[in-house]
């Protein structure tokens, strides 16, 4: 360790340089790391709500309705089919415009609609579900979440393409920083080499402490960036929690695991530092291997 | 031990730097190189580290063999022999006791191990006490003694001198030779020099080259110019 912390110190220039440039990388690589995996995690929180709501003619009778409502039980394509009458329909507009007596004394509940809400099995059977009742007798009008998922699809894989070529550029650019930094010391130690080759040295034996040193130099950019990552997030949480109000929580799935991405816990906190150490470790071994292969 | 069969090294614009090369040299013999300078003396010693590759011939060195062709265990080789540079080759920035643990630590000893040999190595060599300074601190004739116990620690079976005593004053001359006769016991030992009067008064083999081609090898030592 003190031949790496003298071999930094000699070069001070140097070691800032390749020390700002990974912070940088990995401080917007774990950003954008967060800001997926909660975009995902809202994204699977919509689609595990999959819902059509189907509005009735005012007049429709409750019979015709219920008759609807057993032809979707019968699809097994609906986990739960929800029948809102118009009275229900009306307790419910009387607890939105409770601060608003006037927009209550307009309406009556014959004025509005009975509806129907269905709760899909899965997210692709939206569609199906809402062509289904479309054409049937006294049906309204269908709504379902298609445009918000959409939307969110969209939102993600934009995210996901752009971060996709920062997380390229970033690295390549480190890689090349880290690598000509690497080179620069590497050639001030050539005849060293040279001597411990001929002394028999392997190229791991000579390779490692440049390794170590471009470890030690990730390691360093890794523990800042996190540092500035988990106090944004720790900072984010109250001022989120305010958005999010009506959900509870968010979760992605890593294959069998479910990680939490919502609110900010302990686990989501140290998965994010463990994606940032191995990038950074991968950055690292990288440039240390490409700078040390040209002299051995 | 080692072994050349019609070994040659010849460069692209017709420069021979060895021609026909064979000879071979028993464990734990002592064999001086001599011959004026560009005979072929340093061509020799680097074929032997597989620093310079045979244009012809073969070179076998106890379980290695190898040709002009592609050998990859180079490193392997290597930790097997102990070479004493001309230049003393020492690195600048560890101190002595380093620049001779280095030679160990190549070989994964472990630090017990390669304490009690770099002691050992600087009691024989005479500069115990100067294990802490730095290269830049110390004589020529120090210097070498260092790149002498750099070379012969780690178990290193074959030890490569070249002109080991080339910068040196005639009585650190003398040391140095001191030291060679103790190591001539133990290890295969190559020495490359033009001092005739070194030559003469350790008699042993001698192997005399000149324009890249042996013309003599004196197995019962002595040599005059």
């Amino acid at each position: 360790m003190n031949t790496i912390i003298t071999s930094l110190r000699r070069t001070p220039y140097q070691t800032f340089a390749a020390l700002s440039v990974l912070f940088f990388t990995l401080l917007l690589s774990g950003g954008i790391f967060v800001i997926l995996t909660f975009l995902q995690g809202l994204l699977g929180y919509v689609e595990t709500r999959p819902r059509v709501i189907v509005y009735f003619q005012v007049k429709t009778p409750e019979k015709d309705i219920f008759a609807i409502r057993d032809k979707i039980k019968a699809t097994n394509k609906a986990i739960d089919v929800t029948y809102i009458s118009q009275d229900e329909a009306y307790k419910i507009y009387e607890e939105f415009t409770e601060n608003d007596p006037l927009l209550l004394e307009m309406t009556s509940p014959d004025i509005l609609p009975a509806s129907l809400e269905i709760d899909a099995l899965k997210p692709e059977y939206l569609p199906e579900i809402a062509e289904f009742v479309s054409g049937m007798p006294g049906v309204d009008e269908v709504q379902y979440q298609k445009d918000i998922i959409n939307n969110l699809l969209n939102l993600t894989s934009s995210i996901r393409k752009t971060a996709s070529f920062f997380f390229a550029y970033l690295m390549f650019m480190s890689i090349i920083v880290l690598t000509t930094t690497l080179s620069f010391k590497i050639a001030l130690k050539r005849d060293e080499i040279q001597v411990l080759k001929l002394l028999g040295a392997t190229n791991s034996y000579i390779r490692a402490p440049f390794v170590n040193e471009s470890v030690t130099l990730g390691i360093m950019a890794a523990v800042l960036a996190n540092i500035i990552l988990i106090g944004t997030m720790l900072t984010l949480n109250t001022v989120l929690a305010t958005f999010f109000a009506g959900i509870p929580e968010l979760t992605i799935s890593l294959s069998e695991v479910q990680l939490q991405v919502w609110p900010f816990n302990i686990p989501f906190i140290l998965f994010t530092l463990g994606v940032t150490a191995l990038f950074s470790l991968f950055i690292t071994l990288f440039s240390s291997y490409a700078a040390t292969n040209r002299y051995l | 031990m080692i072994s050349f069969q019609q070994v040659a090294v010849r460069y692209p614009l017709g420069n021979v730097a060895l021609e026909d090369a064979t000879f071979e040299i028993e464990d734990n013999e002592f064999v001086y190189l001599v011959g004026p300078s560009g005979a072929g003396k340093t061509t020799i010693l680097k074929l032997i580290l597989h620093e310079l590759v045979p244009t012809e011939g073969v070179i076998t060195i106890d379980d290695f063999q190898f040709s002009h062709k592609n050998f990859k265990r180079v490193a392997e080789l290597r930790q097997k022999i102990g070479v004493v540079f001309q230049d003393f080759k020492i690195l600048p920035d560890d101190s002595v006791f380093e620049n001779i643990a280095i030679s160990m630590e190549i070989k994964g000893y472990p630090t017990k191990e390669i304490r009690k040999q770099v002691e050992e190595a600087l009691a024989l060599t005479g500069i115990s006490d100067k294990k802490t300074l730095f290269p830049a601190q110390l004589s020529a004739g120090e210097l070498q003694r260092v790149a002498i116990s750099r070379a012969i620690v780690g178990n290193r079976k074959i030890i490569l001198a070249d002109e080991p005593t080339g910068n040196l004053d005639p009585k650190t001359a003398w040391d140095i030779m001191n030291i060679f006769k103790k190591l001539a016991i133990s290890k295969t030992i190559l020495f490359a020099t033009h001092n005739t009067d070194i030559v003469n008064s350790l008699r042993r083999r001698v192997l005399v080259l000149k324009d890249g081609r042996i013309i003599k090898d004196n197995k019962k030592g002595g040599y005059k110019l």
